[in-house]
């Protein structure tokens, strides 16, 4: 009497996972909805932890937000949310932001249940998009180690089996043919054995068995087994305890699926970039580090894949650089001796910042104290040309500026490099401007914290320079944020005709400049741009909410580029073409301009006001 | 008599001061042979229930009309045809499993004069007795709202499909009784979205 809401399950079914599934599941979810008009005012009514619903968007626009206020995703017609909390029974973390009201429909936790167990797609779909949106939302490293995940997530090889009565030369052909160390016995799919390559030597070799024998006869029967969504913990679990290496996976059906081996288990420890750095830091030879440099490329793309927050990928690079840099100066004194003097090994721009990507070049320097003698200054030239050629060999490239502490106009004394930065500071032409963005984000890397700090407190003295600050205003100011008198994006042009916007060199710099400014002024000596801002909070020079502000901007236009290292339209690198964004997201992008270009006329107007 | 007017007087006074937002509201639709209620017979009728503003597809119903005796041309819109028919219930049934409603919801329609005006002569008939706590009526309000910014009502202005649409709710196709019920029921809840605009809502105002 009730299958007639055609109109509700028209809808219904066109929507994933109902569009795979039997009318039937779409019948009895249409048969226990709730429909409602979600509203700004309601929606505290129906998001309750107390009772957990599903929610499908029939129509309205609402945006889902964290507990910390940030837009996770836009929600509109055809998606779901509410799901978490019915799959986890934890309490709702999000709550929406209602733009545009209209109909939602709800099903309640015993429906969701009931879909749940009827319908293993349904189950899947819900749980999969769980997990991608806890990955996407925010990558807890520290509590997401490797071995809470899945089984399913590492398990890449097929399922190699055969029957019990083929034989055991038939086995050892087949683990030959698909190079695996042990092979599994099946009987209609499900596991009866497991044979490796131990047995076929301690039960066949050994024994003088005869291959023709059927290998049921030297397999190992009933073994162990996990299933393919356990934890990975569990499978290292059962392998310690009962000393095995090789564990069939099944999967709810007790229908084998593959086997995983120990080694996967190592390899999967490997990934981990923590594991990586701690690595590095205890290698022992210079072949070893570039072994395990090798692995940063791939490591990153399969960590990239897991988190949106960029800046944690170049304080990982950034990291990995140090690690390497730090290891190459212990290696060359083990190998040359112990340095005679105390010396600090810096850093510059993007590795100082830390925002190195894959394609950073070298930007080191090596400070050195006052009066060294002709040997000792021989000792650093060989420890800096070590350095740097060996982590070019790393795959870092060589700067093209020769910022490096290879080249003599990098490896100074502290009085030198003063005088240096002093040059710049007194006589601040273009190109002492743009020396001065790259050398005044610097970091310590190895060597002496003492002789560091005596350098820059002596830098902060001869950078406190009224005019020096307005010379870096007025320089700022002069490099536009791509935003008309409208709120219209200024694309700029190549030589193809591609219009685009360059979210680096008129977003991610301009706010790093003005940030650089502001910490000079304030005398913070950090690099890094977010430490910088919680820096400045502290100061009374920008107010809270200008630092908030810059912040968001830093961390949209920074997660934006991301993306557009995969863009497929052949624009330069860093750049977007604004008409392939989202209509939120070209709604930030102006916003954020917006934002950027207050703070660069406030930065022109508080420090450049004389020169104007 | 009178003592029985007064009493009903003071209990729909009392209702109309009522929060309309926590209200249980039965909204009806009706597919009809024809518009008037002398010659033209009920085809089917369905209904969908409304808790504290949430519409519950599980108490929603659809019932044909069995003893629906000519059908004319009315199969163009509402889709019925004479085999349906027979799988339909008696319309004393129909109207049974309805007035059971009566006591503790609110009727709700999209042009009640209509569809009202059918079911009340269909309870005569039947010798059911009926005692409706309310009748709010979706295209009522929708042709206050109008007035009241000032608009010109053109023909088409009230239909169900032109009222949901100035709600930005989906557009939905065919004549169907318990989709029409849906849409009415839908509409309601915008409505009182936008009169209470996030705040209290009395009956009274929906009338």
């Amino acid at each position: 009497m009730n299958s007639e809401q055609q109109e509700v399950a028209q809808f219904v079914l066109a929507q994933t996972p109902f569009s795979h599934l039997e009318h039937s599941a779409t019948d009895y979810f249409v048969k226990h909805l709730d429909v409602i008009y979600l509203t700004r005012e309601n929606q505290t009514q129906w998001l309750q932890s107390e009772s957990p619903k599903l929610f499908l968007i029939r129509s309205g626009l609402y945006d889902l937000v964290d507990a910390k206020g940030d837009v996770i995703t836009r929600l509109a017609q055809g998606d779901y949310f509410g799901f978490p909390s019915l799959l986890t029974g934890e309490a709702i973390q999000n709550r929406l932001a209602v733009q545009k009201e209209g109909i939602v429909y709800m099903l309640n936790q015993d429906a969701f249940d009931y879909l749940r167990r009827e319908y293993k797609p349904f189950e899947q779909y819900f749980v999969r998009a769980h997990a991608n949106r806890l990955l996407s939302s925010h990558y807890k490293s520290q509590n997401n180690s490797w071995s809470e995940r899945k089984i399913s997530e590492l398990m890449s090889r097929k399922a190699v089996s055969l029957s019990p009565d083929a034989s055991i030369r038939q086995a050892a052909k087949k683990m030959k043919e698909h190079g695996v160390s042990s092979i599994m016995v099946t009987e209609y799919e499900r596991l009866v054995g497991v044979v490796t390559d131990r047995d076929l030597r301690n039960r066949v070799l050994a024994d003088e068995v005869d291959p023709k024998e059927a290998v049921s006869t030297i397999m190992s029967a009933k073994p162990k087994f996990i299933f393919e969504n356990n934890r990975v913990f569990s499978a290292l679990h059962l392998m310690l305890k009962h000393n095995i290496h090789h564990l069939p996976v099944l999967d709810e059906h007790h229908k084998a699926l593959g086997m995983i081996t120990s080694t996967d288990l190592l390899r999967q420890q490997k990934s981990d970039p923590v594991q990586l750095i701690g690595r590095i830091y205890k290698s022992h030879s210079v072949t070893d580090l570039k072994r395990y440099a090798a692995e940063i490329p791939g490591l990153l793309r399969s960590f990239s894949h897991n988190i949106d927050d960029i800046s944690l990928i170049g304080k990982l690079l950034s990291g990995l650089t140090d690690a390497l840099t730090s290891r190459l100066i212990y290696l060359f004194q083990e190998e040359c001796g112990a340095a005679p003097t105390s010396f600090s090994f810096i850093c510059f721009g993007s590795q100082a910042r830390e925002e190195q990507t894959l394609h950073s070049d070298q930007d080191n320097g090596l400070l050195l104290p006052d009066d060294l003698s002709e040997q000792h200054q021989d000792y650093y030239r060989r420890m800096g040309e070590f350095v740097c050629e060996q982590l070019v060999e790393c795959g870092i490239r060589r700067c093209p500026g020769n910022i490096m502490a290879s080249s003599e106009l990098c490896r100074m004394s502290i009085s030198d490099w003063c005088e240096k930065f002093f040059a710049w500071i007194k006589s601040p032409t273009p190109e002492a401007m743009l020396n001065c963005k790259i050398f005044f984000d610097l970091r310590f890397i190895e060597g002496s914290t003492a002789l560091y700090t005596a350098f820059c407190e002596q830098l902060t003295r001869i950078s406190r320079n009224e005019l020096f600050y307005a010379a870096m205003a007025t320089d700022i100011k002069s490099n536009s944020v791509p935003i008309g008198l409208f709120n219209q994006f200024k694309l700029e042009k190549d030589a193809k005709q591609h219009k685009y916007i360059d979210l680096k060199k008129r977003g991610v710099v301009i706010i790093n400049d003005i940030v650089r400014l502001y910490a000079l002024k304030a005398g913070i000596r950090r690099a890094n741009t977010q430490e910088r801002l919680d820096a400045l909070l502290k100061h009374s020079l920008l107010s809270d909410h200008d630092v908030y502000n810059l912040k968001d901007c830093w961390r949209f236009l920074t997660q934006l580029r991301l993306r557009t290292q995969i863009n497929e339209e052949g624009l330069p690198s860093n750049c977007i073409n604004p008409d392939k964004l989202s209509s939120l997201e070209r709604h930030q992008l102006k916003e954020a301009f917006y934002l950027l270009k207050l703070a660069q006329q406030a930065a022109a107007f508080k420090f450049a006001r004389g020169s104007l | 008599m009178v003592k029985r007017w007064l009493s009903r007087y003071f209990a729909r006074k009392q209702l109309l001061a009522q929060n309309a937002l926590v209200q249980r509201y039965i909204v009806i639709d009706l597919e009809l042979t024809g518009f008037d209620p002398k010659q033209h017979e009920i085809v089917s009728i369905a209904w969908v229930l409304i808790e504290n503003q949430c519409i519950k597809l599980s108490q929603a119903q659809h019932a044909i009309n069995k003893d629906v005796l000519r059908l004319e041309q009315s199969p163009v819109y509402h889709g019925i045809a004479q085999q349906d028919v027979a799988t339909g219930q008696s319309l004393a049934a129909i109207l049974a499993k309805l007035s059971a409603h009566f006591s503790d919801a609110i009727l709700v329609f999209h042009n009640a004069t209509l569809d009202w005006g059918f079911l009340k002569q269909a309870f005569q008939a039947h010798n059911i007795d009926v005692q409706p706590l309310l009748i709010i009526d979706t295209f009522q309000i929708e042709k206050k709202r109008l007035h009241q910014q000032g608009q010109e009502i053109g023909l088409d202005d009230l239909t169900l499909g032109a009222c949901r649409a100035r709600y930005e709710l989906p557009h939905y196709g065919c004549h169907h009784a318990l989709t029409d019920a849906m849409a009415t029921a839908e509409l309601l809840l915008a409505q009182c979205h936008q009169i209470s605009g996030g705040k209290k809502l009395k009956l009274a105002a929906l009338l």
